[in-house]
């Protein structure tokens, strides 16, 4: 895991005059997930929003593979996938009709068996594959989302908190997408609220406070984070 | 832009209750304007064609019934009309104010062609629900509809950065000029359909087809870029129906109102009775008043005017003249302001895209004010023709002949189109 994927250097940005990031630095290595915990207004989905071009940066710099995301969105773009935190898909289109819609959107078309096949992975039942997402609960547009990042088949995933919403059952197999994906070689940035849920999911956890990182962890080889460390500095760094 | 990117926001669009919905209501309506817009058309042609017969029968009665130029004169209906253009079923223009036939007679025109009296109506935009209405008020209307809230629709439902950050090159414009393109089609085919049962020609089927595409451009410009800002649809919606409001309806009616009183004249009724009194007063002076007058600007009669009894038909018709030409200054100052108006309207017109466009399409179907007055000059020359024919058959004491009636002129409309 030396290559440098997702780079944050020194990064500052502001929304309406208010600092939101200052000064943030911080790697995610080929393969690897980084997930940024941070109470609301920390700046976790501007870190995000930043990366994909969606904002810029007062200084500093967040560069992609190496190219500066601000200077090159298009090109970076093609390299990312995005889960937002409420994935609103077209409502009057069916799941394989959004998938294949953005797909197209995004130039890069997949055959519908691909598309159901994607649908298949991410374990969304087979009588919702055809019905409009009007009746979706937020978990079955949540796999829709996750069904389209996967056949975007892009090397970097940013998910702004991802399990938010999901049942149980629905986070443990979403974590165990991510970990699939990431051991594939997708490099993930993901901003979450769940301590435990990156505990168990990620390879490094940072803590967002005020807009500045306070603190890194990093999992121990074969093992998770330990989640009670990360909890109390949570409660403590973050929250207080 | 690839084929691919363009099916994929067809059928994405066509997708959307709402837009499909829209689009049925443009096609709709055309459909309506269009076909009421030939009916009346076809009304106005069948009226023509009843007239026209009733005329022959007329003319051919007169000559049987008297034996006399001046009582033939006098008891003859001669029908003048103005043909509507074969576009007419599309901007009917002003053909429902101002007159398009007459049954004129040999006695004083200007009565005769002021005994209805028209209020401006170059800008009375809110009027018949014609194709041109159509285009010009309802079309931007659906537009904005469609379009104000392509982007805040987005935002509002939290996906726009999801499809910016997905999107390999801006798709916008790409679906902005498909609903463009969709109701241009949804508009333009009824009217095409129109145009070829009423005989409109290729080219300017064409160019009313590219003119409604230029207009419809104009404000989906407008609504794409107001769709940019950051603000609620319906922030976006009440600045796009202000302007709309503002420029098809405010506008043309403030200008109505300001030029009505900054350019102002005689009304048609002072005109008519202008020359009635002229022609009444006539039966109370000694006929070698009226015929002096007649003589001063009929020269070529002098010596040929005297009367030898309380009533003939060439002091008749001499008095009659004398009332259109008491009445002269009066009908060329109603024209002059008429005119005045129109062109006042004209400048106003470029503030009004909706009336300039209405202005544009009237004109080409000459249904618009100033073929209105051609019609009336066109009337004016035919009068005349009867007046050149009547009287060296009355001044010169002709005897009477049948035959000679054969040649009494027929109104020729102009056939421009």
């Amino acid at each position: 895991m030396s290559d440098v994927v997702i780079c944050a250097s020194n990064l500052c940005v502001e929304v309406q005059s208010k600092k939101i990031l200052k000064h943030v630095s911080f790697t995610v290595h080929r393969g690897e997930i980084l997930a940024l915990l941070g109470g609301n207004g920390a700046g976790k989905s501007t870190t995000i929003k930043t990366f994909l071009g969606l904002l810029t940066p007062t200084s500093g710099s967040a560069t992609l593979a190496g190219v500066n995301v601000h200077q090159s969105p298009a090109i970076v773009r093609e390299k990312v996938a995005y889960l937002p935190e409420s994935v609103m898909l077209y409502g009057h289109l069916t799941a394989v009709e959004n998938i294949r819609y953005f797909l197209s959107l995004s130039g890069k078309p997949k055959t519908d068996a691909d598309i159901i096949e994607s649908l298949k992975r991410v374990a969304l039942q087979e009588s919702a594959w055809h019905t409009v997402l009007n009746g979706y609960s937020k978990g079955m547009r949540q796999k829709t989302a996750i069904a389209l990042a996967l056949l975007r088949e892009a090397p970097i995933l940013f998910l702004d908190e991802p399990t938010s919403g999901l049942d149980p059952v629905a986070i443990d197999e979403f974590n165990r997408l991510v970990t699939q994906l990431a051991e594939q070689g997708s490099t993930i940035l993901m901003v979450t609220h769940d301590v435990y849920g990156a505990c168990h999911v990620a390879d490094r956890i940072g803590l967002l406070r005020e807009g500045e990182i306070v603190g890194m962890f990093d999992a121990p080889d074969h093992g998770n984070i330990d989640s009670e460390t990360v909890h109390n500095a949570f409660i403590e760094g973050v929250v207080a | 832009m690839s084929w691919l990117d363009i099916r994929r926001e067809t059928t994405f669009v066509l997708r959307r209750k709402s837009v499909v919905i829209l689009l049925i209501s443009g096609l709709v309506l055309s459909l309506f304007s269009v076909w009421t817009g030939s009916m009346d058309v076809a009304q106005q042609r069948a009226t023509i064609e009843r007239l026209l017969e009733a005329d022959k029968q007329d003319r051919e009665e007169v000559i049987q019934k008297h034996s006399g130029y001046g009582e033939a004169a006098y008891y003859s209906f001669h029908l003048t009309y103005a043909e509507p253009s074969s576009l007419a079923f599309a901007a009917l223009g002003v053909r429902d104010v101002y007159p398009w036939k007459h049954r004129v007679r040999m006695l004083a025109l200007e009565g005769q062609i002021h005994e209805s009296d028209t209020q401006n109506p170059e800008l009375a935009l809110a009027g018949r629900i014609d194709f041109a209405f159509v285009i010009a008020v309802f079309a931007p209307l659906l537009l904005i509809l469609l379009l104000h809230d392509m982007r805040a629709s987005e935002r509002a439902a939290g996906r726009h950065d999801f499809l910016t950050v997905t999107a390999r090159s801006s798709f916008w414009l790409l679906r902005a000029g498909f609903i463009v393109t969709a109701l241009w089609l949804a508009l333009i085919i009824p009217f095409i359909g129109g145009a070829i049962v009423n005989g409109v020609s290729a080219s300017l089927i064409s160019l009313v087809a590219l003119t409604v595409a230029v207009y419809l451009l104009g404000w989906a410009a407008l609504c794409y870029w107001v769709s940019r800002f950051r603000f609620p649809a319906p922030v976006l919606a009440s600045f796009l129906l202000g302007v709309w409001l503002l420029t098809s309806f405010i506008i043309p009616a403030v200008g109505d109102v300001v030029i009505e009183e900054t350019y102002q004249g005689p009304a048609g009724g002072d005109i008519l009775m202008t020359q009635r009194e002229a022609v009444n007063a006539a039966w109370d002076l000694p006929h070698h008043i009226t015929m002096d007058a007649f003589e001063a600007s009929h020269p070529q009669w002098e010596g040929k005017t005297q009367t030898s009894s309380l009533f003939e038909w060439k002091w008749y018709y001499a008095f009659q003249q004398i009332g259109d030409e008491k009445a002269r200054p009066l009908s060329q100052a109603y024209q002059q302001t008429a005119e005045d108006r129109y062109n006042a309207a004209g400048w106003v017109a470029w503030l009004s895209p909706a009336t300039l466009l209405q202005r544009t399409l009237t004109h080409w179907a000459q249904t618009d004010a100033p073929a209105a007055w051609q019609y009336e000059r066109d009337v004016r020359e035919f009068h005349a023709e009867l007046r050149h024919f009547y009287y060296p058959l009355l001044f010169n004491g002709r005897e009477y002949s049948a035959a000679a009636l054969e040649e009494r002129p027929t109104f020729k409309p102009n056939a421009d189109d």
